[in-house]
């Protein structure tokens, strides 16, 4: 797909120094940026469209977004997933409506047009209106995205015909996306029901808020903590042992304490049951990584998935305009889990991060005045502090990525303007570097990885 | 159509007397007024210790869907919470580091329809109501929140405490950035 716009000189280096540590709040207000993000990077970034585990059978569908393109996600009888835009060719009409469900059809209510779930037009209404020369069926589905792909139960598709596959996009991200995905067997699986909610902020502020932003939570949510905690306030940050990483924009902040997360949310028996397979987890994905599992922590997926390994909130934030987002939540559990932990998980993620939750709450007020106040001209023009920690880099031998040291620190925030940037100045998704470079190319199944969990 | 269309209530059952109804209209309207003024320990102390307090998430889906988004308490949503699990939210009001707070949030809850039944347990009773909730703060940010509840109220002494509360917000999005609110 040619995403190119006419007339346009990316000149987005302008908006940021990142060696320097200063971003422009202009990107994060300014409408024809947002344009822009939609073509650069919503367009052509392998993005988040479900979890397997929403489509159990076939003719299973969801609705979604990618930017702001609204899309159909289908399980098909030979058990793939097909990912169509939900518009239909002959006028446009949304095809439908239902946020998911299961059919045999999609029917377009204008004209009676009707599609199958893999978006094969199928039929129309009162078709003898149509001449043989009037129109190729096989032309007019349901405008397929360009590729379609998984990794570990998570669903992703993007317009983009070329550029990297789903595997290299992620890249030795991965490594730690293990923690989350893969950490006992069996995998893991998305609780019913999606709570959505609207935030009068830009998008980025979300997902740069879990890529990095430890730093927020022991004074934001020092209310959230101690609500959660018996009164007790956020335990200090152990700065030598706990890191930042970035892999190509995505990026992992965590302790090494094992427990942070847990604590917060709140439910003993939650963090037996992690207890009880804390062992297994560490031959699974060896010590480090199940050292890690637990620990106070936030991620993203580049370009707008967060989550919290621990807590279990998963989550994505949909452009709705440089100045509104859709925050989309789940609760992610594993699959192997009992029925009784699974409801804890559930309660607890909606006691935390839930609209209603105890730090939540808390969270989008802040993004939202971070994003309007820059409504005023001088205002924008201001730039704004990412030199947190900006000479921390260290090399490790264990944990892939660009690290650094301290939990508290812009280095993934400064990993993900940057992929931002290179997203956004690239004409060829293939010219883009790689940040770093891979350690695990041509490596698909990162759990076995021999080598690199050794601790 | 199926129960998903309209997300049909219970059975209608007996109405109560007169005077209870009048009982447990004031009754509601004590409780909205106690939280419109943030009087969370006057609310509280409505609360029945097996309290359940339901709103659960609404998805959108087709009328033939049979999927059961109201009764299903393992699905996701907004409140599915316990006496202790209210009291816990409530605690973050109290460490007075909860910042988003402070300003406050202006709360209007606006109750109406109120019917009252008998059920088949002695001294609890059926209440419906719906509600509209208003929220206004720091400059001009508003929102309002519209829907259905179903209550379960029990007598004690010369009082009644909230046993059971289902709430139905007519929403799909949450229109607004949290719910610092109770409905
Ligand atoms: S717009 Fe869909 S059938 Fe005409
Ligand atoms: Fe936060």
């Amino acid at each position: 797909m040619r995403i190119e716009r006419i007339g346009r000189e990316p000149e987005f280096s302008q908006y940021m120094d990142l060696k320097e540590g200063w971003l422009d709040r202009r990107i994060f207000s300014d409408a024809e940026i947002y344009e822009e993000e939609l073509y650069r990077i919503f367009a052509r970034s392998w993005l988040f469209v479900a979890h397997e585990s929403q489509l159990p059978k076939a003719g299973d569908f969801l609705t979604t977004h990618m930017g702001e393109d609204a899309v159909i996600v289908a399980r098909q009888p030979d058990g793939s997933i097909k990912v169509f835009l939900n518009s239909c060719p002959h006028r446009g009409n949304k095809v439908c409506f239902a946020d998911a469900g299961n059919t045999r059809r999609f029917v377009c209510n204008y004209h009676g047009w009707a599609f199958d779930t893999g978006g094969e037009l199928k039929g129309m209404h009162e078709e003898y209106c149509y001449d043989e020369i009037d129109i190729d069926r096989k032309k007019n589905g349901l405008k397929q995205v360009a590729r379609v792909a998984g990794y570990k139960g998570l669903v992703f598709a993007t317009f983009a015909e070329d550029g990297p596959s789903l595997d290299a996009w992620l890249g030795d991200f991965r490594w730690y996306l293990d923690m989350l995905l893969d950490n006992e067997e069996g995998g893991t699986e998305l609780i019913g029901g999606c709570i959505k909610s609207v935030i009068n902020a830009n998008w980025k502020f979300g997902v740069e808020n879990f890529i990095g932003d430890a730093y927020h939570a022991g004074w934001t949510h020092d209310s959230g903590c101690r609500s959660m905690n018996n009164g007790e306030p956020f335990p200090p940050v152990d700065m030598e042992n706990s890191y930042h990483a970035s892999v190509n924009g995505h990026g992992w902040e965590f302790g090494t304490e094992g427990v942070g997360d847990l604590f917060l949310l709140g439910r003993p028996k939650v963090m037996e049951y992690y207890e009880r397979i804390r062992p297994k987890m560490a031959q699974r994905l060896g010590e480090m990584r199940s050292q890690i599992f637990g620990s106070v922590a936030s991620a993203s997926i580049f370009p707008n998935v967060s989550f919290l390994p621990g807590i279990s909130t998963f989550r994505q934030w949909q452009p709705k305009g440089p100045m509104e987002f859709e925050l989309k939540t789940w609760v992610i559990v594993n699959k192997a889990m009992p029925d009784d932990i699974k409801d804890e998980i559930t309660k607890g993620v909606m006691q935390t991060f839930g609209p209603g939750g105890t730090f939540e709450m808390d969270d989008g007020e802040n993004w939202s005045n971070c994003t309007t106040v820059n409504r005023g001209v001088v205002t924008r023009h201001e730039r704004l502090h990412y030199r947190c920690g900006i000479s921390r880099q260290i090399e490790h031998d264990t944990l892939p990525g660009i690290v650094y040291r301290g939990q508290y620190n812009d280095a993934n925030q400064r990993g993900f303007y940057q992929r931002w940037l290179d997203m956004m100045e690239a004409d060829k998704l293939d010219a883009m570097p790689e940040r770093p470079e891979p350690r695990l190319t041509g490596v698909s199944e990162t759990r076995d990885v021999p080598g690199l969990f050794a601790l | 159509m199926t129960k998903n269309t309209t997300f049909k209530r219970p059975q209608t059952g007996q109405s109560a007397s007169l005077e209870l109804t009048h009982a447990l209209t004031q009754t509601v309207y004590r409780e909205a007024r106690m939280l419109d003024d943030e009087n969370y320990v006057g609310w509280v102390k409505m609360l029945a210790d097996d309290l359940l307090y339901h709103m659960p998430g609404i998805e959108t889906r087709y009328r033939r869907d049979k999927t059961d988004q109201v009764n299903d308490l393992t699905r996701m949503a907004y409140y599915n919470d316990n006496l202790e699990e209210i009291k816990k939210r409530l605690s973050r009001l109290e460490t007075g580091t909860a910042w988003s707070e402070d300003p406050a949030t202006r709360y209007t809850h606006i109750i109406t329809n109120v019917e009252v039944e008998m059920t088949e347990k002695e001294g609890e009773y059926q209440v419906f109501s719906n509600f509209y909730a208003y929220r206004n703060r720091n400059e001009r940010e508003e929102d309002s929140l519209i829907g259905n509840r179903v209550d379960i109220w029990r007598e004690a002494g010369a009082a009644f405490q909230l046993v059971k509360r289902r709430i139905i917000l007519k929403h799909n999005v949450l229109l607004s950035k949290n719910l610092n609110i109770f409905l």
